[in-house]
């Protein structure tokens, strides 16, 4: 059905995490009649288990729903379901500009929240049309009063007129349609102009090849059309082009405004990146969409298979991974406690997660990650500049220079109460305070430079706890800069143990190496010798512990009934010990390999 | 199945004074007057009758009656149980024949009948010689009370055993070395030493979860173990399985039969019946199948229970598990380095290392079960 721009609504849900955004999307399509009631599963959009099991999204979708308004017309609406992590939010700002309006989903009984203050200034950065929704209306402690007025005193978004919804219920469904439907501006593309489609998610498929989800700016996009990728510059044909109802219909065209998917044939996802324009290979002189950028991880970790015979089996894995996910990069890695692995890059520590989970739980692995890590740039005697991923790869001390750190503009959002909370943290992580700015009477803006290596630590979870879950974080990559850095070594029963090492800056080291083998004393078990935990620079040892030799473990009793349970018994230790991994003689429990992130200091 | 026959025979008396704070073995705590305990003496009896009917007491060579508290049943049941065995099979000098016993429910009279009937050995669950820590426990007898039922028993039994624990809630090793003497004084022959162990579903374990249970640090719990092990040694006694120390001679047989792949036959609740032949080891407890062991796991299973002992495997047994279990040398040549096991008289035994890390050695035997 073809359908005028003017009938064309594209617009995203955005909320904080458990405010109910994808119940709300699910409601959304019923009451349409997109998805019958049967056939109805929970958070129809989020496809992958880990997303529904951790309610996150981290792939986005985007569904086309029709819908005839109280004015008697019918209306084309896209929805288009983003990821909601600050690992992602280069992908969520591609997604955002795909729309024009944003749903904001406020939970009546939590009101505003850090992600809700961050989505929200997401959606107004893309300049989108936002409707405020208070959901779960229906609970008893429902406060939509108050929640209504925090949406204009925080968020300085005028909500007389929030739709009040209940995702459980369905109240409020068909007011919400009829907001976007009045509320959101319909796409103004110039459909005589060039094509100019924005790509803001692809992913492989193992039979059509890399499929695109493309919202078309301006012009339009036909079926076997030539068609040109201006970033990378790949030409190929429009195999099909359709939308998703959920499922996939195609269309003889996408025309401007339209928001669908696009079926490239290519074998490669990272031939179609995220945030680039599709335009048509003849001659056209179009300029590109603005703000596209090259996904580059930011986290490196070494990943190692628990057991050395699944090597082959992860390297396949994370090869089938890549396919649909071109930020994730990797290569061989050895080491000497962990033997054959890989070092793998991510966007950040939940796409890291992410990954690692899926690795295990998809493909069956049972992995061990090493501390996470950044990229390095070393300038060695002589000039010559080196890129390290990992503290294996660090020089000695002497050999190089100079060493310089990935650093991050970082802008923190938090109630005025927490500002000295918040300041007291950045300091301690090494950052550089910029400016302060107050946005409104409940929220401050706080501008800081700091190092990416900090930010991967626990700098997060501590914000978030500092600042009782209201702080909400984003960042930007800056640059490099010198910083005086130094590899610390720890050394278990006397040998060094490489995937314990790590790059930290020369003020810290001492108290991290003290507290780490502290940690790693409470962590490794008590052994039938003694192990002394010490931590070191170059050779200098800066803290020592040392695990006490257990003196006994044996089950006395042992008779005719015990005989089976005991034998069970060992048999399950035999078992956990299989987790465990074996540095020389000393048992290490794989939690050890992440203590290096867990030190409170 | 065409089976071995049954050399122990283990008859279990599911019934007690008092539940204590440690215990999760199959008993219930009931009046002694009780209607069940007539009716479940008078269902052993049957049972055992059964059996020797279907021919399976005959070639028994030991006998343990254990609980629970077996003196809780009273003379009468008591001995109508001991009559019934002598009715049934040769309960005869040779027969091993213990009867397991708590000091607050022996007395003179109790023994005399005992002896009388065929018991031959009494096993005393004195625990402690400290009636803070009895009480602690929940045990209803003092350290006066266990004292004056070891003499009792030793008026007609010379085959006296006691259990004495160590890792007890607020257990000094001055009062656990005061117990082991006590021990030793009173001339029993044969003690064990069982260092406390939480079990599940267990007040005690309760306590624990609650942080309402100060236990002994492990490093003490061994000072303990090798304490009793020298001062035990040093009168004479000899460590002859992990928890069990005896005079030359008075070893438990029963037990032994245990960890020697011995077939043994268990009558009443929750006892564990273990029937093999060459090709299948089978463990049935109250009519379930609890494990079904092939060959190859029967043999590491022996090996691992052989270790228990101190005497380890002999020459000739080590053949035999040389025949039976690929990878035999080269376990013991492992363990050996590990200084696990040592060699001795052409075979190996466990060394002290060996005994107090049992669950090391066990475990590391256990891979001999295994197809690689």
């Amino acid at each position: 059905m073809q359908i005028d721009q003017s009938h064309i609504r594209n617009f995203s849900i955005i909320a904080h995490i458990d405010h109910g955004k994808s119940t709300l999307s699910d409601r959304i399509l019923e009451s349409t009649g997109t998805v019958a009631e049967r056939d109805m599963t929970e958070q129809l959009l989020d496809t992958m288990d880990i997303e529904r099991e951790r309610g996150i999204t981290i792939k986005s979708q985007a569904v086309r729903v029709t819908y005839t308004a109280d004015d008697g017309e019918v209306y084309q609406l896209n929805l288009i379901d983003t990821p909601g992590h600050v690992d992602f939010t280069y992908e969520v700002s591609r997604s955002l500009a795909a729309c024009d309006g944003a749903v904001l989903v406020v939970d009546a009984t939590q009101g505003v929240e850090a992600q809700t203050v961050a989505n929200a200034m997401l959606a107004m950065n893309s300049d989108l049309e936002i409707i405020p929704l208070i959901n779960k209306i229906d609970l008893p402690a429902a406060e939509p009063e108050r929640v209504r007025a925090e949406i204009e005193d925080s968020l300085a978004i005028p909500a007389d007129d929030a739709v009040l919804a209940s995702g459980k219920t369905g109240v409020g469904v068909h007011d919400l349609l009829e907001a976007v439907v009045y509320n959101i501006p319909a796409p103004s593309g110039d459909p005589d102009s060039p094509l100019r489609a924005l790509i803001f998610d692809s992913y492989f498929d193992a039979h059509r090849g890399v499929v695109a989800l493309v919202r078309i700016v301006d012009g339009s996009l036909r079926k076997g059309q030539r068609i040109r990728m201006m970033a990378t510059g790949t030409e190929t044909l429009a195999g099909e082009v359709g939308c998703r109802t959920p499922v996939e219909t195609p269309t003889p065209e996408l025309a401007c405004g339209e928001v669908g998917y696009l079926v490239t044939g290519l074998k490669d996802v990272s031939l179609v990146k995220v945030g680039d324009t599709v335009t048509t290979a003849e001659g056209a002189k179009a300029d590109p969409l603005p703000g596209y950028r090259e996904a580059k991880p930011m986290v490196y970790t070494g990943l190692y298979p628990i057991d050395g015979d699944q090597y082959e089996p992860l390297k396949e894995a994370l090869e089938k991974l890549s396919l649909n996910d071109p930020a994730l990069e990797w290569e061989a890695e050895t080491s000497h406690a962990l033997g054959f692995g890989f070092r793998v890059g991510f966007l950040g520590l939940l796409h890291m997660e992410v990954v690692k989970e899926r690795l295990e739980r998809e493909f069956g692995l049972d992995l061990l990650a090493t501390a996470p890590s950044v990229e390095y740039h070393v300038v060695l005697r002589g000039g010559e500049e080196i890129s390290v991923h990992s503290p294996q790869e660090m020089p000695e001390p002497g050999t190089y220079e100079r060493i310089e750190e990935p650093y991050l503009k970082a802008k923190i959002l938090i109630p005025p109460d927490y500002v000295g909370a918040v300041m007291d943290l950045a300091v301690a992580h090494r950052g550089t305070f910029v400016t302060m700015n107050y946005l409104s009477q409940t929220t401050v803006e706080l501008l800081w430079e700091i190092p990416l290596s900090e930010l991967i630590m626990d700098f997060f979870d501590k914000l978030k706890s500092n600042t009782k879950g209201y702080a909400s974080l984003d960042y930007e990559f800056m640059g490099y800069k010198r910083s005086d850095l130094v590899k610390l070594d720890i050394l278990l029963a006397g040998k060094q143990v490489d995937a314990l090492s790590f790059i930290i800056h020369k003020d810290k080291a001492y108290d991290r190496g003290n507290t780490l083998a502290k940690k790693l004393k409470d962590i490794i078990p008590r052994q039938m010798f003694e192990v002394p935990i010490q931590a070191a620079i170059g050779g200098r040892v800066l803290a020592r512990q040392t695990v006490k030799a257990k003196r006994k473990d044996v089950l006395a009793k042992c008779y005719g009934g015990d005989i089976t349970r005991k034998r069970k018994l060992l048999e399950k230790q035999k078992e956990g010990k299989k987790r465990m991994k074996a540095l020389g003689n000393v048992e290490v429990p794989q939690e050890a390999f992440m203590a290096i992130l867990k030190v409170d200091d | 199945m065409p089976h071995d026959p049954y050399k122990a025979l283990y008859l279990h008396i599911p019934f007690c004074a008092a539940r204590c704070a440690y215990c999760d073995f199959h008993t219930k705590a009931v009046k002694p007057e009780a209607r069940a305990i007539s009716v479940y003496a008078d269902w052993l009896v049957s049972e055992i009758r059964r059996l020797s009917r279907e021919g399976e007491l005959g070639s028994i060579e030991t006998v343990y009656i254990g609980g629970g508290t077996p003196t809780h049943l009273g003379s009468k049941h008591l001995s109508a149980i001991l009559y019934a065995l002598g009715v049934s099979m040769h309960l005869t000098p040779e027969v091993e024949c213990t009867v397991e016993a708590n000091p607050e429910s022996l007395d003179e009279r109790l023994v005399q009948d005992l002896w009388a009937l065929g018991a031959n050995r009494l096993s005393l669950g004195v625990q402690s010689f400290d009636d803070e820590l009895l009480g602690r426990l929940g045990r209803i007898h003092t350290a006066d009370r266990a004292r004056e039922a070891i003499r009792a028993a030793q008026t007609r039994f010379d085959n006296v055993s006691i259990d004495l624990m160590c890792g007890l809630p607020g257990q000094t090793l001055g009062q656990f070395e005061e117990s082991v003497r006590c021990a030793i004084e009173l001339g029993v022959k044969h003690v064990s030493i069982y260092p406390l162990t939480i079990e599940p579903k267990t007040k005690f374990e309760k306590l624990l979860r609650r942080g309402k249970l100060e236990l002994p640090d492990d490093d003490l719990v061994a000072d303990m173990m090798e304490l009793a092990e020298r001062c035990l040694h040093e009168a004479g006694m000899r460590r002859y399985e992990v928890a069990s120390y005896a005079y030359p001679g008075y070893e438990s047989r029963h037990n032994m039969s245990y960890w020697t792949g011995k077939p043994y036959l268990g009558i009443g609740d929750s006892a564990v019946t273990m029937t093999q032949n060459a090709e299948r080891r089978m463990r049935v407890q109250d009519g379930c199948v609890i494990d079904d062991l092939a060959p190859r796991e029967m043999h590491a299973e022996d090996l691992m229970l052989a270790m228990r002992m101190t005497a380890g495997i002999d020459a000739a047994r080590a053949d035999e598990f040389r025949g039976r279990l690929p990878g035999f040398d080269d376990k013991m040549s492992e363990l050996v380095s590990r200084g696990m096991i040592e060699p001795h008289e052409g075979g190996w035994r466990p060394t002290h290392q060996g005994w107090l890390f049992g669950n090391e050695l066990f475990e590391s035997l256990l891979d001999l079960s295994d197809d690689e």
